[in-house]
């Protein structure tokens, strides 16, 4: 692992970055917090899974609890500010003109995160909704509609009002993950909690909506930073650009009918689970599609060539990975297993965060207008995020592998398949240890960053009006 | 994509037709699914839960057991969802009509609990205690939630639901007794089950192929 740091060439910092800089820091930075805040859940989370006791007094952190708040904080917290960051930002160059609408960005932005960490104290204190991805308590649900598409307004103005004709796959993708997903959201909790469909049937909405954000908004937000990012980095055009736009309509018009995946055998229609089969059979196509489209990242080098390798690379495994589990055969063994598990940090943390991060890594110095200002904090970062996902994927595949074994052995009591899983359990947690100092690190690199920045911002300007008043008497 | 309003319109035909076609859809399909009226019983099926037992269910929702256990019972000859004695018939959609918020759960990291009721004990006041003892004491393998538990002075009598005396070192004159919120929630687990076997949850049986003599082939 090579560390050459990325280059802000000043010619390369135009007006529509830096007129953009507080809005965005604010929205990286909230992103950040949220990163390190759902690593100290997840650590908690993971210990408590090999030792019970552990929290096990306090109310507010029960396994169940423990566990929606580091998903919660991870994806509405995390990748939500980041990745609305990375959009925004995409979105105002690509358009051509300084981002308009930027106070509404501001306004937006605090909402969201006050609605977020409501909503974490409300499920800390048993307002949980159940619903996998969708835990944030009914009364904060309407503010994040809100907040999102009081965020999203910039974005959909940079659209609008683009200089030039035509537009860019990462341009596509931005504006779906801003656009869809208020709908979404809407339509998700309008079924789930305000008019709640009957019984079962509100697993197969929880999965639709599921499967939602995952395929139609958190990777769309990741894909068009790494589109963006890939020929800025390898200086050349994407390979097979032509084939991107089918990439791009398989993911968004195909993805969301694959949630049913995980009903395979429930109490559900089975035409439900049979439709995600065969969704997930087209769904290929915008795997390969990606991978094709990205594979230049192989070539390059820097930060972020380093994270967009590893999150295309997860992105597309856990595509082909998930397909293969789809199949009623394979599901009997892997349905309810940490497999499962190990799937979903593979995609949230090998793909979309990776990815996020390879944005991020390009896109805060030029906000900022300044290199990252510890390179060595970068360096570090990449090594111990890289190690954790690895470990902590790993770990909990061979904890899924074999407690899908036993569990299909009914020989194998209960007691004992949990203590043949403690040991790739442990291992899980001390690799959420290591995620969890690595965001230390970024978060650090961040503050010095942007804190430099706006810094000298500041005294650049008080030394003009400084000027000025002396000037004027 | 030239065409920035077409484009805005596919977003949102993708969204719309996934959404009508799995929730809409399955609305359609399941959403007036009735109880089922047993001629012979004269009664219908599933059975109402007890008011306790669905407040007990609130509790178990905003606590997170559905994070480590399910609530689905699979097919007989899928896995070994049988064999451990989970339930001898899959859940099917009738099973919840009569739930506010079912528990499906997405990872069996503990035992399933369709039909926790009908396993858990011989008499309801022993299966009562058990699973008190159990909740306060936890296991090397389960949490214990001694918040839902009250330690106080005993005044007079003991209380009827009290944890056996002893329990996590209490002195004589104290006394464990179950909150509110642990007595629904163990009327609750206490009355998981599967109470009837509708015509569409009875296992499929492959019809044994006969041979011209209507003897079964061998």
């Amino acid at each position: 692992m090579t560390n050459a740091p990325t280059q802000a060439a000043s010619a390369e910092v135009t007006a529509i970055d830096s007129q953009a800089r507080g809005p965005l820091l604010l929205l990286v930075g909230s992103g950040l917090v949220w990163l390190v805040i759902s690593g100290i859940l997840a650590l908690i989370s993971s210990i408590q899974l090999h030792s019970p006791a552990f929290f096990a007094d306090c109310s507010w952190l029960t396994a169940g609890r423990a566990s929606a708040l580091r998903e919660t904080a991870f994806i509405y917290g995390w990748a939500a500010n980041a990745g609305l960051a990375t959009a925004l930002w995409i979105l105002g160059r690509l358009g051509g003109s300084p981002l308009r609408g930027l106070n509404w960005t501001v306004v937006g932005t605090l909402f969201w995160n006050t609605g977020i960490a409501l909503g974490l104290v409300g499920i800390a204190t048993g307002d949980m909704t159940s619903f996998s991805l969708l835990q944030l308590p009914r009364y904060v649900q309407p503010l994040l509609a809100f907040a999102y598409a009081t965020v999203a307004i910039s974005g959909v103005l940079a659209w609008s009002g683009r200089r030039t004709d035509g537009a860019f796959a990462s341009q596509w993708y931005a504006v779906a993950a801003l656009f869809i997903f208020p709908w979404l959201l809407v339509a998700g909790q309008a079924v789930l909690l305000w008019m709640p469909v009957r019984g079962a049937l509100q697993a197969v909405a929880a999965g639709w909506y599921g499967q939602g954000v995952w395929s139609l908004w958190l990777a769309p937000l990741a894909l068009a930073g790494a589109y963006y990012v890939t020929p800025k980095i390898t200086s050349r055009a994407l390979a097979a650009y032509e084939s991107a736009p089918l990439g791009f309509w398989t993911l968004i018009f195909v993805g969301s009918w694959t949630g049913g995946r995980h009903l395979v055998g429930g109490p559900v229609p089975v035409w439900i689970s049979t439709v995600a089969v065969v969704a997930y059979g087209l769904l290929i196509f915008h795997y390969l599609v990606v991978a094709i489209n990205l594979r230049g990242v192989f070539g390059a080098s820097g930060d972020s060539a380093g994270f967009l390798r590893w999150g295309l690379l997860s992105y597309v495994l856990v595509g082909v990975l998930e397909f293969i589990t789809t199949f009623r055969a394979v599901a009997v063994g892997t349905q309810f297993t940490f497999l499962n598990t190990a799937l979903e940090q593979l995609g949230l943390y090998g793909g979309v965060t990776m990815l996020l991060f390879a944005s991020l890594y390009y896109m805060v110095p030029r906000i900022a207008g300044r290199e990252w200002a510890v390179p060595a904090l970068t360096t570090g970062h990449r090594f111990l995020v890289v190690l954790g996902v690895v470990v902590l994927v790993a770990s909990l595949a061979f904890a899924g592998w074999t407690q899908a074994a036993d569990l299909a052995n009914a020989s194998v009591a209960y007691s004992d398949i949990v203590a043949h899983l403690r040991p790739a359990l442990l291992v899980a947690a001390a690799a959420q240890l290591v995620l969890l100092a690595a965001n230390l690190l970024l978060l650090v690199n961040f503050l010095t960053t942007a804190g430099a920045s706006c810094c000298a911002a500041w005294c650049s300007q008080s030394s003009q009006s400084s000027k000025l008043e002396a000037h004027a008497s | 994509m030239k065409n920035g309003p077409l484009f805005i319109l596919g977003l949102f035909a993708a969204l719309a037709i996934s959404f009508g076609g799995i929730v809409l859809g399955s609305h359609h399909q399941l959403g007036t699914l009735a109880p089922y009226f047993d001629d012979n019983e004269a009664q219908s099926y599933p059975l109402r839960p007890a008011g306790v037992a669905a407040r007990g269910q609130l509790v178990y929702a905003d606590l997170g057991c559905a994070s480590c256990h399910t609530q689905q019972v699979r097919r007989p000859d899928a896995g070994s969802d049988k064999a451990r004695g989970w339930g001898d018939r899959q859940s099917v959609a009738r099973d919840y009509i009569h739930q506010a918020r079912p528990q499906l759960g997405v990872a069996r990291f503990g035992p399933d609990l369709t039909n926790y009721g009908k396993r858990a004990g011989k008499s309801a006041d022993e299966a009562t205690a058990a699973l008190d003892a159990f909740l306060y004491n936890g296991s090397a393998n389960h949490p214990s939630y001694k918040f839902l538990y009250e330690t106080g002075k005993v005044s007079g009598e003991r209380a009827a639901r009290a944890l056996k005396a002893g329990t996590g070192g209490t002195k004589p004159d104290e006394q464990i007794v179950p909150t509110e919120r642990a007595q629904t929630l163990v009327a609750y687990l206490l009355g998981l089950g599967t109470s009837y076997d509708y015509p569409e949850s009875l296992p499929f049986i492959a019809p044994v192929a006969k041979n011209a003599t209507g003897e079964p082939k061998k």
